[in-house]
């Protein structure tokens, strides 16, 4: 994060940017001109501005105008340009650039004040929370758990465990706001008795430093996480249900050349494996009513990382949660997804009608598949869809996988169905 | 204007024909027409369909003949001085360098400042190192540098401005496709022409009390036409390719004896590296070539390093008109770049005057010298006022220099103006105003005709994808009907893919590829059959 009090916005050149940071024959030199990046990207005429209009302004020496659209923050970084490109071009790192050069009592505020936050405290948390409230929520829901009954009596949440096999993160939503919805998550973890444990530093999945643009405090940000990884000696470090984080250490591990002694990997592919072992024995007898479910893959967690073996698992656990025939896919989806417009910042960007606006094309694919509930393993995908049903009255609603591993599986508490609908609010109580 | 038709078609009246749609043709009739008289400019193809569009833009300081040519290289730079003032619109002062590279001669480089010095150019040395501060993109081989005073200019725009201006002036006419049959003389007297429309093939008779000819590298056939033959032309093809993006700020000239390849030349938003010089028996086979292409990009590279993986969009050629005069070197580059004017008294003939020679910088005296003897032969006594008179521009005519389209469109904020060509970001509203008021306008206006007057097919896509928007948007408006607009938009890609064929490499190869199967797997353009009554325009436009 610069400290510095400049106001005026850094002029780039673009077009030697591009040269310097794309891999050769997928710079902006190679642009087709074709528009199938504009063509599949929501952000497409926010700002008068699409994907390929920002290449050819590259390379028009447009500089002074690229470097002071707001359309930056519109542009969620989600790579489907580069996904659909004949060429392989990926628009979003000159966002990325252009973004970082941007004064920062100029950037979004909402983005700017949760990467300030991050780094006031060696938890990392965006919502600001200090290490003792994070261990206190952890206990107190602990404790409430247990209560539940017998047969989570020994659950545990443990923190700082020296040399467990998983380091979970956790999104600070949950311990800051709903610290309920931790439960489900543990109960998984015990039920396949999972060897695991928290931080009480760097655990915080959620980093917007990333998206300010500013790759200083990106990786500051990461090397406090793998620090903390590295000295609680874990094998893996399992990124919990959400998108932007997993990307954001997978990513800067790489980009920052960090030394990480361990696989970072996502909860996601953890549910498709504990359940193809049997260890998670879910089936989806419980829908007995067909009510129909699809999933939005988080771009962070599929086109962007982990790819379409991301998306068939996302897939499985899907199906095997609710059923083949309840199961409806969403055109295009997988790599080809569209970006829910909660990425890269945009929920915290304070664009509202913009956000909405990109948005529409993701409410559209929802509401066109009938479902009544969307799965999705990303708060911000979560949180968007969510708010998009809202807005343009979409009536489905928006659930986490262990919401419905939990149900599955009956052990769902009655305080865990926060984002269940009264159609499933007492099933299986 | 129009008298009774006669048996060779409607008759057009006017004080001067000008034969020749180039720079020096539109400056001739700017220059008569500032002096108050009528003029009617035509052309077989359209406007800067030979030289005046098939050059670089360079607007020489001079430095480039210093050492072979003084006389031009200091009448270069009093133009180029004047051009600045009365249409820096049209300008681009972004100076220029002269760089010796390893291997070139020291003593010629050494001597540079000597020739200029004798011309009135200024020149100033700076060291490699301060070289390539200026111009990142230089050699590290440069040995030599000199800072100059070129400039760029845009042939397009100061044509179009010159004719719209005449236009204001005396409703002057300029009248595209048409081509000049014969003359009708009259003892020492040329009564008139008869014109053909190569479009729809209909004559038409020109009356006019002089007769101009600036047809450029067609001027000797001109001037044949009219039984003189005291014109002598060589001919010298000059080849070009075009770089996806402008390489380096200024105009770059390598520091030796003018040869291939020895010059970048930014075009607002691209740069352009020329030249090669061959002489040609045939004017009509001027077509860029892959040998010429590997040859510029070999000595360019020299320059250039980063040129040896530049993503080239384009090869265009064009004709350079030389003088020769008797018993002189045939040798396209050795010849004068000088200009001569023709009275054609000896000849026999007291109405008709050639202008032939010089070069895009002169363009404005060449004008200015043919002007003062029509206006002589008119009684006009009005002095030429080119010199000071700044050229108007106008709505119609702004859409040619590179990047403009792009940044009135972000400015303007006018989200519906929906953008037709989008690697150059023309907008629709710029294809309005030049349908309805550029220059050489008409009814069902070809995209070829619009291309010379934006920057339609211009960018990486080189009509792949504007060739259809904007012939989409031409049906839409009810300017094109039938077939007629299919018809252009295959005309318009077949000129573009010339041009392509020659750079078809590396980054531009799969450009190619797409734009074949969007023309001809897709639409068919390839089996388009021309049956129709009125057939389409087939202007060829330079680059």
């Amino acid at each position: 994060m610069s400290t510095t009090s400049e106001t005026v916005t850094r002029t780039i050149d673009f077009k030697s940017a591009a040269r310097d940071l794309l891999p050769a024959g997928a710079s902006y030199d190679a642009c087709l001109s074709c528009g199938l990046c504009s063509a599949g990207c929501p952000a497409s005429g926010l700002e008068g501005m699409d994907p390929r209009r920002f290449i050819r302004m590259a390379m028009l020496d447009m500089n002074e105008e690229l470097s002071t659209t707001a359309w930056i923050w519109t542009c969620t970084q989600c790579q489907r340009c580069k996904y659909v490109c004949p060429m392989s071009i990926d628009v979003s790192v000159l966002v990325g650039l252009a973004r970082g050069a941007w004064p920062t009592e100029k950037k979004p505020r909402g983005i700017v004040r949760s990467c300030e936050a991050q780094l006031r405290f060696p938890g990392t948390s965006a919502m600001g929370l200090q290490e003792e409230d994070f261990v206190d929520a952890v206990q107190e829901v602990v404790a409430s758990v247990r209560a539940q009954g017998d047969r989570f009596a020994r659950l545990d949440a443990p923190i700082d465990r020296q040399g467990a096999h998983f380091f979970v993160n956790q999104n600070s939503r949950e311990p800051a706001t709903e610290p309920e919805e931790m439960g489900p998550l543990w109960k998984i973890f015990d039920y396949v008795g999972a060897d695991w444990t928290y931080s009480s530093t760097g655990w915080a999945a959620e980093n917007f430093c990333m998206f300010t643009g500013d790759d200083q405090s990106w990786r500051k940000m990461i090397e406090q996480r793998v620090d903390a990884v590295n000295r609680l000696g874990c094998k893996v470090w399992l990124n919990t249900e959400c998108g932007h984080s997993f990307y954001t250490l997978w990513k800067g591990v790489e980009r920052f050349g960090l030394k990480a002694d361990f696989e970072p990997d996502s909860l996601v592919r953890y549910y498709a494996r504990w359940i193809r072992e049997g260890r998670l024995p879910v089936n989806a007898e419980w829908n007995t009513q067909g009510i129909k479910f699809t999933v939005q893959d988080p771009c962070q967690l599929v086109r962007k990382s982990l790819g379409d073996s991301m998306a068939d698992d996302i897939r499985f656990v899907a199906r095997a949660l609710v059923g083949d025939a309840n199961f409806i896919d969403m055109a295009p989806s997988r790599s080809a997804n569209y970006c829910c417009g909660g990425g890269g910042g945009f929920l915290q960007a304070g664009m509202k009608e913009l956000r909405y606006a990109y948005g529409k094309r993701k409410f559209d694919q929802i509401t066109t598949t009938r479902a009544d509930y969307v799965l999705t393993p990303c708060h911000n995908c979560h949180s968007q869809i969510e708010d998009l049903g809202r807005h343009f009255h979409g009536g489905y609603r928006v659930v986490h996988f262990w919401t419905l591993i939990c149900l599955s599986l009956g052990i769902l508490g009655e305080n865990e169905r926060k984002y269940l609908g009264p159609d499933l609010a007492r099933l299986g109580l | 204007m129009c008298a009774q038709p006669t048996r060779d078609g409607p008759v057009l009246e006017t004080e001067v024909l000008i034969v020749g749609g180039g720079v020096t043709g539109t400056g001739v009739m700017r220059d008569l027409a500032l002096r108050g008289i009528h003029c009617l400019l035509i052309d077989r193809r359209d406007l800067n369909a030979g030289a005046s569009g098939g050059n670089h833009g360079l607007l020489h300081s001079g430095g480039r003949y210093a050492a072979t040519d003084p006389d031009t290289a200091a009448e270069c730079r009093r133009e180029a001085d004047i051009l600045k003032k009365v249409a820096p619109e049209c300008i681009d002062a972004c100076g220029g360098l002269f760089v010796a590279v390893e291997g070139d001669d020291a003593e010629f480089a050494a001597r540079f400042p000597d020739y200029c010095d004798a011309a009135g150019i200024e020149c100033a040395a700076i060291t490699p190192a301060e070289a390539r501060e200026l111009e990142p993109c230089l050699s590290e081989k440069v040995f030599a540098a000199f800072t100059v005073q070129d400039a760029t200019v845009d042939p397009f725009r100061i044509t179009l401005e010159n004719v719209n201006h005449a236009r204001q002036l005396t409703q002057s006419i300029f009248l595209a496709h048409t081509a000049l049959e014969r003359f009708i003389i009259d003892g020492r007297t040329i009564r008139g022409a008869i014109c053909r429309d190569t479009r729809t093939g209909e004559a038409m008779t020109v009356r006019a009390r002089q007769v101009v000819n600036a047809a450029g590298a067609w001027a000797m056939a001109v001037a044949r036409l009219a039984g003189c033959s005291g014109v002598n032309l060589l001919y010298s093809k000059g080849t070009l390719i075009i770089s996806n993006a402008r390489i380096g700020r200024r105009v770059i000239n390598r520091l030796r004896p003018p040869g291939d390849g020895d010059i970048l030349v930014p075009g607002g938003t691209v740069s352009l590296l020329g030249t090669t010089s061959q002489t040609l028996q045939n004017i009509e086979d001027s077509h860029p070539t892959v040998a010429e292409v590997d040859r510029l990009v070999a000595e360019g590279v020299a320059m250039v390093p980063q040129i040896a993986h530049t993503r080239f969009i384009r090869a265009f050629s064009g004709v350079r008109p030389l003088l020769l005069a008797a018993g002189a070197n045939a040798d396209g580059r050795k010849a004068s770049r000088g200009f001569t004017l023709f009275d054609h008294e000896s000849e026999g003939l007291a109405n008709f005057a050639t202008v032939a020679g010089g070069k895009l910088t002169t363009f404005r005296l060449m004008a200015e010298k043919t002007g003062d003897l029509v206006a002589q032969r008119l009684g006009n006594r009005q002095p030429c006022k080119t010199g000071t008179a700044p050229l108007p521009s106008g709505d119609a005519l702004r859409w040619t220099e590179p990047g403009f389209a792009a940044r009135y469109w972000v400015a303007r904020r006018a989200p519906r103006d929906l953008i037709l060509c989008e690697c150059e970001m023309v907008p629709a509203s710029a294809i309005d105003a030049i349908v309805e008021n550029a220059p050489g306008a008409e009814l069902q206006m070809s995209l070829n005709a619009i291309a010379v007057r934006s920057r339609v097919g211009k960018g990486s896509c080189q009509g792949a994808f504007c060739s259809l928007r904007v012939t989409s948007h031409l049906y839409e408006r009810q300017v094109y009907d039938s077939r007629v607009g299919l018809r252009n938009t295959r005309d318009f890609v077949a000129q573009r893919f010339k041009g392509v064929a020659p750079v078809a490499w590396g980054e531009h190869l799969p450009q190619l590829e797409l734009a074949e199967a969007l023309h001809c797997a897709l639409l068919g353009l390839d089996q388009l059959q021309d049956d129709d009554a009125h057939p389409a325009s087939r202007e060829v436009p330079a680059a």
